[in-house]
């Protein structure tokens, strides 16, 4: 898990991540040198470009390679020949993923929300939003993780179905009224979002705990079906 | 009788309409055992199967008495060192036997110890600091080898460790292995192209070709084989007719051929030994002047060929 967490940290691909923390600074402490109303546009704001946009894109682009990666190196066959039980070696590849990501979401959410309430005041309903926020992103980091790291097991090119995913399913879908919406990850944590923050509005959201048992059982689910997987993948 | 290491029955890989093994049947006992083949001919499928990186599509496969398909637990009997690179450049040698020595469960001051005692072994202890990036070839190798040993193994599985080596490299690496066997008595299965190579290793050799097991037992027998098969050799240079017609009264030459100019003769003998033994002195009594001579059997495949088609 160690080795693990420093690959997936040093790798050049951590450039990527703080390009997105730039350009998130840049957005919100642009919009923080505005007059607006600060509640609901630093809560607009860190809904469309963290939970929406960022968070899932870091999610895909660190999921969908850490195991890929490996596979690609062949240095995965130091785990598949070691004594380790591949099931284990899968939670392994899963909890050091969601201990970088959620290290580098929460900075990219920290920073954000500083640039953006820091020019506009953090009071204790601002820190509610960051609470909320975090909480949010946390959330979203175990259930994307589970499924980008499920992808870089089933494909060859997991980036291709982590695009589609991304900006299609969820920022498509996931915002199209009614029920289609539901079908989608990013639904469901902005209806936790949406009962925690009166600045949060989802048409049709459902209630908090409906939210959080589909999102624990997709974690769930996502994570048995792909340590299976891994566990009778042949190396060739 | 002791059991066998590994055992296939009727041992089949496919990878789509790629056949890796077919119908592949062998018995390797303790020691050092050379698997010769081709490129191509199923010597990695063999040695992924026994790692349990691989499944088998039919038939059956027992190491050390298990079936090592999806059995983690077999694998701290078996050490495997592939015949690609899959080392990371940005770790150090230390921090990756520390790695490796941690997937097989040995932890702090036993896995020091035991990196500090195989890097001696495999003559990498002064270089254990430095990046992997910066290894030159043979100590890449040895590292890896290194790998393979650190949870002490009974059966090691080195997939072509010669291959790509200078002759410096490949003597030293010999030595090696023949250590491992000799020394810390490790059972030793490696595969290699070269017949040479593996002769310097050991005497009990199999032989694979197009997925199957075509032969197996002392090297000696399988010498013998390949010795009653004509063998064919090229010679080019100047003036080199009457070389033509004296190779035409030995014994061993079964013809001799003419390929352009004059220049060039293609000779096929039944006993290369004896052929490479008289050449020169043949050449020397004659007024020909010689550029070139070689085998174009010297290759594995034309000799597996002429063991399977005769």
């Amino acid at each position: 898990m160690k080795y693990s967490i420093r690959k997936i940290l040093f790798k050049k691909r951590i450039i990527i991540a703080f390009l997105i923390l730039l350009t998130v600074i840049g957005i919100m402490g642009y919009a923080g040198s505005q007059n607006t109303n600060r509640l609901f546009t630093g809560s607009e704001l860190l809904g469309i470009l963290i939970v929406t946009f960022f968070m899932p894109a870091i999610c895909m682009i660190y999921g969908s390679s850490v195991i890929r990666d490996e596979i690609e190196d062949k240095s995965i066959v130091h785990v598949f020949t070691s004594p380790f039980d591949r099931i284990f070696a899968y939670f392994s590849y899963y909890f050091s993923l969601v201990i970088c990501l959620s290290l580098i979401i929460a900075v990219v959410t920290s920073l954000g929300f500083i640039s953006f309430f820091a020019q506009q005041g953090i009071d204790g309903e601002a820190m509610n939003i960051y609470y909320t926020f975090m909480g949010l992103v946390f959330l979203g980091v175990f259930v994307y993780s589970a499924l980008f790291l499920l992808t870089s097991v089933i494909f060859k090119r997991p980036i291709y179905f982590g695009l589609f995913f991304v900006f299609i399913w969820e920022g498509f879908i996931g915002s199209i009224p009614g029920n289609t919406q539901k079908i989608s990850i990013n639904f469901y944590l902005k209806s936790i979002g949406s009962k925690q923050l009166e600045y949060i509005t989802v048409n049709g959201a459902t209630d908090v705990n409906t939210s959080l048992m589909v999102i624990f059982a997709s974690i769930i689910i996502l994570i048995i079906f792909g340590s299976l997987i891994f566990k009778t993948k042949e190396f060739t | 009788m002791n059991k066998p290491l590994i055992k296939t029955v009727d041992l089949s890989k496919w990878y789509g309409e790629i056949i890796g093994l077919n119908s592949f049947e062998i018995e390797i006992s303790s020691g050092i055992t050379g698997l010769i083949g081709p490129n191509g001919s199923g010597k990695s499928t063999f040695l992924n199967l026994a790692n349990g990186t691989l499944k088998p599509k039919t038939g059956q496969i027992t190491v050390l008495g298990q079936n090592p398909w999806m059995n983690s637990k077999l694998m701290s009997n078996i050490g495997f060192c592939p015949d690609y690179d899959n080392l990371s450049d940005e770790v150090t040698g230390r921090e990756f036997l520390e790695l490796v020595g941690g997937l097989h469960g040995i932890k702090g001051i036993k896995l020091k110890n035991r990196i500090n005692e195989i890097s001696e072994v495999v003559g990498m202890k002064d270089e254990l600091y430095r990046k992997i990036g910066g290894y030159s070839k043979g100590m890449r190798q040895r590292i890896k080898l290194a790998g393979s040993i650190i949870h002490e193994p009974k059966l090691l599985l080195l997939d072509e460790p010669l291959s790509g080596a200078d002759p410096q490299v490949r003597k030293s690496l010999i030595e090696l292995i023949k250590s491992l066997h000799n020394d810390l008595g490790h059972d030793i299965i490696i595969s290699s192209h070269v017949l040479y190579e593996v002769e310097r290793l050991t005497n009990k050799i199999a032989l694979i070709y197009k997925g199957r097991a075509i032969a197996s037992g002392e090297i000696s027998e399988i010498r013998n084989l390949i010795d009653e098969h004509p063998h064919n050799i090229i010679i080019e240079g100047n003036k080199i007719s009457d070389l033509a017609k004296k190779l035409l009264d030995m014994k061993y030459t079964i013809s001799v051929g003419y390929q352009e100019d004059r220049k060039i003769i293609k000779v096929q003998v039944s006993k290369p030994d004896e052929f490479f033994e008289t050449i020169t002195e043949l050449i020397t009594s004659l007024d020909c002047e010689i550029e070139r001579m070689y085998s174009i059997d010297d290759n594995l495949e034309a000799v597996f060929n002429y063991l399977v088609e005769g």
